[in-house]
């Protein structure tokens, strides 16, 4: 498939070089070395907090203890502790104050608590840390290991890129395309199989849609609602107009009420995306189905691998905020978008997605036959190409512009595809 | 020759200027630190503050003071802790706000270097040349 791209062939090593991933790994993991020690401090902090607990439990027992009283730095006589029941207890700063027992134990159970929660985010932090030092290893092991970036020029039904992990480093690499596997022989057969799948239910989804389209508008979107602002929360959307999508989501629901409610996608992704492709188509284009299917549409088209990438990638279009909605959100963007496989560079989508990959393949098989949406479903699919659909449902379609342009024609390719040239 | 001239004082330029970048960079440190030490101090002082609330009247109050310890009443302990934790929040304010002032002066001072490099490295190409 690389017969007819132009394209450029970019060592990975050249991109990234390996001494420096290596020197950067290195440094990671010095700060979690770091960290960790801050927590085994945390870790013992809490042990003798808790020890202490049970000891000022025990002294009340008696009215007084017979005790050794160290004297000095080396020596100790016997001695008796009394008042058993009142405690000096250090409250910080240099302010002590007279506790009973009872009292004490539940300062101590307070500090207690605060130390737990100093070692929760600790913990947190050494764990981001250590994804980080994670990519940076495999990159050099990658560079060392002379991987290639190839990277082609979008070409009808090839998808050449594929992007593997998109990781912070790829920011820099205008952000696209990740470096490519040797997979794209693969790819090409996933792709070929999800292309047939896809005509497959193409077919069916345009007889149902028919029917469908009008009827089902409504119904969904309340369950949209609950799932895309789900979502959102998640993602920092750096976009208010998500939450506007959300709303306008309600408004019109074509697109939710097309989308899979058959498909028995579980992914939340897949939900996800779906709603949110469907909210915001429905704001953005106001006509919601458009959106719907230029998303399904170029789904469906890069299909494969960068099935879930496309997600993405019709988001990211824009940046990678985009890719944090998860793909469907960039809806509003995938208007301008067709954006090019390139922008399935985000890492974290791209690598979550292509977790789901398979099962959003088989659900965007699915969504394809079906125009209807299920509120809960994610468009994931949708890149059905409703071209005909389309005209019937939203008549709107032509203002998405990017969108709609040209891709108006029933053709099986994805209308993204076309977009993108 | 004089561009060799001009060359060793664009270079001892440079080498003004990378000091003073380190300078710089010690001053970020240091005050990274202090704030960390105003900052552990203003939480111990919301933690006390805390339990003092949880005190009921009455109860007997010591400050460390020295090797004494002495007994205060719930108020004034109470009225101290607020002072305190109001003088730290001032401080921590004025030192994030020299804290910005000695990040632009580090940025300016990182243009001001490469502009020197560039000119060096200008000079040793026409010095090449010639």
């Amino acid at each position: 498939m690389d017969g007819m791209g132009k394209g450029t062939v970019t060592p990975l090593a050249s991109l990234f070089p390996v001494e420096e991933s290596q020197k950067a790994a290195k440094r990671v993991q010095d700060t979690i070395a770091e960290k960790e020690k801050e927590l085994d401090h945390l870790r013992v902090f809490i042990a003798d907090n808790n020890n202490l607990i049970n000891l000022v439990q025990k002294l009340p027992e008696e009215l007084h203890h017979d005790i050794m009283v160290p004297f000095g730095k080396a020596a100790f006589f016997p001695g008796r502790l009394i008042h058993t029941n009142e405690f000096l207890v250090l409250l910080g700063e240099g302010y002590y104050a007279d506790r009973t027992s009872k009292q004490t134990i539940e300062v101590l159970r307070r500090r207690g608590k605060s130390l737990e929660s100093q070692v929760n985010s600790l913990e947190a932090i050494i764990k981001d840390h250590k994804a980080e030092a994670s990519f940076f290893i495999a990159t050099a092991s990658e560079a060392a290991g002379g991987l290639v970036e190839i990277r082609e020029d979008y070409v009808e039904e090839n998808p050449s890129k594929q992007d593997l992990k998109s990781g912070p480093l790829k920011q820099d690499v205008s952000g696209l395309a990740g470096a490519e596997r040797e997979t794209t022989s693969v790819d090409d057969k996933e792709f070929a199989r999800m292309m047939a799948r896809l005509d497959e239910l193409e077919e069916e989804e345009r007889a149902a849609e028919r029917g469908n389209l009008d009827d089902e508008n409504e119904g969904a979107i309340s369950d949209f609602d609950e799932i895309s602002y789900q979502r959102p929360s998640d993602n920092n959307l750096q976009n208010s107009e998500d939450i506007q999508r959300r709303m306008a989501l309600k408004q019109t629901n074509d697109i939710a009420t097309k989308f899979p409610k058959e498909h028995k996608y579980q992914d939340d992704m897949a939900d996800h995306f779906g709603s949110l492709a469907l909210q915001s188509q429905v704001r953005e284009l106001s006509e919601g189905k458009t959106m719907a299917k230029n998303l399904k549409n170029s789904d469906a088209s890069e299909m494969s691998t960068i099935y879930p990438e496309e997600k993405i990638v019709h988001a990211t279009n824009t940046s990678k905020a985009e890719v944090q909605y998860q793909a469907s959100r960039p809806s509003d963007d995938s208007q301008k978008q067709a954006s090019t496989s390139s922008t399935v560079g985000h890492a974290d989508h791209t690598q979550r997605n292509s977790r789901k990959e398979d099962s959003t393949s088989s659900q965007v098989g699915c969504q394809t036959s079906e125009p209807s949406f299920d509120s809960r479903r994610a468009f994931t699919g949708s890149i059905i190409e409703h071209a005909e659909n389309l005209p019937k449902t939203s008549g709107e379609q032509n203002s998405s512009s990017s969108l709609v342009s040209g891709s108006q024609p029933s053709k099986p390719v994805s209308r993204f595809k076309m977009q993108r040239r | 020759m004089a561009s060799s001239a001009a060359l060793r004082e664009a270079q001892r330029e440079l080498e003004n200027k990378a000091n003073d970048l380190s300078k710089l960079q010690k001053d970020i440190a240091k005050n990274h630190q202090v704030r960390k030490k105003y900052t552990i101090q203003l939480g111990e002082n919301e933690l006390v503050l805390k339990e003092l609330d949880l005190l009921r009247e009455g109860a007997n109050i010591y400050k460390l003071i020295g090797p004494v310890l002495v007994k205060q009443d719930l108020a004034e302990a109470n009225a101290n802790v607020r002072k305190r934790i109001e003088y730290i929040s001032a401080e921590l304010k004025r030192l994030d706000a020299t804290l910005q002032d000695l990040e632009e002066k580090q940025n300016s001072k990182k243009e001001a270097i490469l502009k020197s490099q560039q000119k060096i490295q200008s000079l040793q190409a026409g010095k090449g040349k010639a």
